[in-house]
């Protein structure tokens, strides 16, 4: 059945999709610029680049940070170009009561602890996806968040790239059909490693190679293109079969390095995720299949391909097959099982910036105005809930089911 | 290790355990004999190359990674390809009013907009739809009417960027979209980006290039002065004019010999001069030093620009600057030197030192 809430979001997610695309930017530039003071936990390689993009909304300032790794203090601050006050104990950075809000960006197995705690120190909070480590964790994040009067927005900043809001309003509307299958792929050439300047720091710094606080490539960037999955199924999915390996990296990382999953939807719709780091042919994007065409989605585009025409009526036989049968040769088509080469339709959609800066400027405005995120709780919910089961799935190689209820 | 355990969450965020250094492996490591390594990277419509010495491949490895991720994020940010970049969001939203950016950029901006108030607009981002019209984007060269060309003056002219420092915002006070093209400064920046990076992690010696036009030696090889960066003829081709070595400094280089068109016969330099709005003309290649990249970068297309007194002169500005111009044809090219460190190789062809 239906999660009826999940529902409910798909619809309001249509809804702002169907207004004017340039409506999005333009309400929030003409939004009050009042100051907004953030607070940052964990200003590591991804929280920076939040920062950065924080840094572009007008009125925005960064005011204090922890982290548990001191360099990430002065990294920060030059990425600021000002002092912002340091903490190496987070909980002394969510009692502060001079913040606004506060970005989560630690580790992915802190992110609960984090997020929950900024929210009961009444803040709001931007957290990094995905949402939490655990199918609890993530429960207790959107109970908290229904008990309490503070905002919370997930990074699944694919929710505010334009031409991806223009392309699944289309793809509701029917514009390639029946849709029965999402497939992600998300391949890199890069062994996912960072330097580390002493070998004792190296879980800190890879953590992202570590089971004890990382998913890996499901929860790193899988939980993108399941977020999209869910966003066009208009629900989470209900069961996850995934496996994986390390195929090429043989570096002493727990995480694979390369992953397949495969995410049942109702109605037998099915997301097919792909990603491996020794190959970057297929780069990062996801196709949309429906019976009647598929939409290529990237970070800088949506593109649509339509199938050819089935036949509308079957023709009448000439009787003559009757007579003198027909003639028997060797004329296989390959052709007509060859992948399609050409052009696509591209949606012509006004350019717009990075999708995480304009996730960063949304959540700026509903901080201002206390509009509701478009990537909530309920969003990052039904992601996580994809990524937690297929890491799950992978360990114990067998499919599971996913219970999303709360 | 266990600081980041499940358990100990709150301990490891109080307390920071893995912050300890282990002593004794990093003096071993450190003692380790230097190898030399090697790696390019395409990006920014070119190649930039690294190399680098490091005690092992491991290291190495990361060092290139990190570097070229810097560079990745660095195009990310600044390129005029990308509309999705911050610098295609200002050129597109700066016209309207003042828009607010990251600290990285604005520095950016600021530091092009005060190259191009010290060159005399002889350097000028704006140069964008120049280059667009002149079809030096994509290359498919074209040469514009003159009615083209002036329906563009209103979109250009450095002087239209203006800078808020107080409130980090820049905005076009010609009230136009105008298309900021970071191609003579870009790839200089990004190289002492990658250099501040390196010598943040410890690498004692680097030779950074970006497309070969825009280089920093980074301290220099065991047992060697500097780096060895070779200025070639545009002339005689194979040939050098000038061998130099580079130790934490940077050479860049202006020319012709590779980007260009040829319509009837004549031959249209990719490099345009924002106030004729037209290919320079007479200009072989212009090879600065300074000790920023981004300067030298800067420099070398400014340099090409001016006529070669007023680039001396530019030049000369610049502490630790230098200067090989050639200018003229083919047939009759003119070396000219400001400051430069040696001789030119131009047996019976004569250099001409300018400035002090």
């Amino acid at each position: 059945m239906m999660n009826r809430r999940f529902f409910v979001q798909g619809l309001s997610a249509a809804a702002l999709a169907a207004r004017p695309l340039v409506s999005l930017a333009e309400e929030m530039t003409a939004s009050t610029q009042a100051p907004v003071r953030l607070g940052i936990i964990g200003p590591g390689s991804r929280g920076k680049e939040l920062i950065r993009c924080f840094l572009r909304v007008p009125g925005v300032k960064i005011v204090a940070a922890a982290d548990v790794y001191e360099p990430r203090f002065a990294e920060l601050n030059q990425v600021c170009g000002y002092t912002v006050e340091s903490h190496k104990d987070y909980r002394s950075l969510v009692d502060r009561k001079d913040l606004d809000a506060i970005v989560v960006a630690s580790p992915l197995s802190y992110h609960s602890e984090h997020v929950i705690a900024a929210l009961k120190g009444g803040h709001h909070v931007y957290g990094e996806k995905t949402m939490a480590f655990t199918v609890d964790e993530t429960k207790e994040i959107v109970k908290t968040v229904d008990g309490g009067k503070q905002l919370y927005q997930v990074g699944h900043q694919y929710r505010y790239a334009p031409w991806i809001r223009a392309g699944v309003e289309r793809v509701h509307q029917g514009e390639i059909g029946e849709v029965t299958h999402v497939f992600g792929y998300w391949h890199r050439n890069s062994d996912w490693r960072r330097p580390v300047p002493k070998p004792s720091l190296e879980r800190l710094i890879n953590w992202r190679l570590y089971n004890e606080y990382s998913l890996g490539l499901l929860s790193e960037l899988g939980s993108h293109h399941i977020d999209v999955a869910n966003w066009i199924f208009g629900e989470a999915p209900r069961a996850a079969f995934a496996t994986g390996s390390v195929a090429e990296y043989h570096d002493g990382r727990e995480n694979d390095d390369n992953v397949q999953a495969v995410l049942s939807y109702s109605k037998g719709r099915r997301f097919v995720f792909s990603s491996m780091t020794n190959n970057a042919k297929m780069g990062d994007q996801l196709w949309v299949y429906g019976t009647k065409g598929s939409l290529n989605l990237t970070l800088e585009d949506a593109e649509f391909y339509y199938e050819p025409k089935r036949a509308m009526q079957v023709a009448p036989a000439k009787g003559t097959v009757t007579e003198k049968g027909i003639t028997t040769g060797a004329s296989y088509r390959a052709g007509g099982e060859m992948p399609y080469r050409g052009p696509g339709k591209k949606l012509d959609i006004a350019v717009a910036e990075d999708p995480t800066a304009t996730a960063c400027r949304a959540f700026v405005d509903c901080v201002r105005t206390g509009k509701k995120p478009i990537a909530d709780a309920r969003v990052g919910l039904g992601s996580a809930l994809g990524v937690i089961v297929a890491n799950q799935s992978l360990s114990e190689r067998r499919e599971l089911e996913i219970s999303s209820a709360v | 290790m266990c600081a980041w355990g499940k358990n100990l969450r709150v301990a490891a965020l109080l307390v920071g355990v893995v912050l300890v250094w282990g002593g004794g492996a990093v003096a071993q490591e450190q003692q380790k004999p230097l190898r030399l390594f090697h790696e390019v990277h395409p990006a920014m419509g070119s190649e930039f190359s690294i190399d680098l010495y490091a005690p092992d491949e491991e290291t190495a490895e990361q060092w290139m990674q990190m570097s070229f991720d810097e560079i990745d994020r660095l195009e990310d940010l600044l390129s005029n390809y990308r509309p999705t970049s911050e610098l295609s969001r200002i050129s597109r939203d700066a016209g309207k009013g003042p828009v607010t950016t990251d600290p990285e950029t604005f520095a950016f901006l600021e530091k092009a907009v005060e190259l191009s108030r010290r060159s005399g607009g002889a350097f000028d981002m704006t140069v964008g739809p120049l280059m667009r019209t002149w079809g030096f984007f994509f290359n498919q060269g074209r040469i514009p009417s003159d009615a083209e060309l002036a329906a563009l003056r209103p979109k250009t002219g450095w002087q239209h960027i203006k800078l808020d420092a107080s409130k980090r915002t820049v905005w076009f006070d010609n009230s136009v979209s105008m298309e900021l093209d970071p191609g003579g400064i870009g790839k200089g920046y990004a190289v002492d980006k990658v250099v501040a990076l390196l010598r943040s992690e410890g690498v004692t010696a680097a030779l950074v290039s970006g497309g070969s036009s825009s280089i920093y030696g980074l301290g220099a090889p065991p047992g060697a002065e500097g780096w060895r960066v070779n200025v070639p003829d545009p002339v005689r081709h194979g040939e050098m004019v000038s061998s130099v070595l580079l130790k934490d400094t940077s050479l860049s280089t202006s020319a012709c010999t590779e980007k260009f068109f040829i319509k009837n016969g004549h031959r249209y330099c990719h490099i345009l001069n924002p106030h004729t709005e037209r290919p320079v003309e007479d200009r072989l290649q212009t090879t600065v030093i300074a000790p920023s990249t981004t300067d030298s970068d800067v420099l070398s297309t400014a340099t090409f620009v001016l006529d070669p007194e007023a680039a001396a002169k530019l030049v000369e500005t610049f502490p630790g600057a230098s200067a090989v111009l050639v200018s003229g044809d083919e047939k009759h090219p003119k070396y000219q030197t400001v400051r430069w460190p040696e001789s030119l190789k131009i047996e019976g062809k004569g250099e001409k030192r300018l400035g002090g």
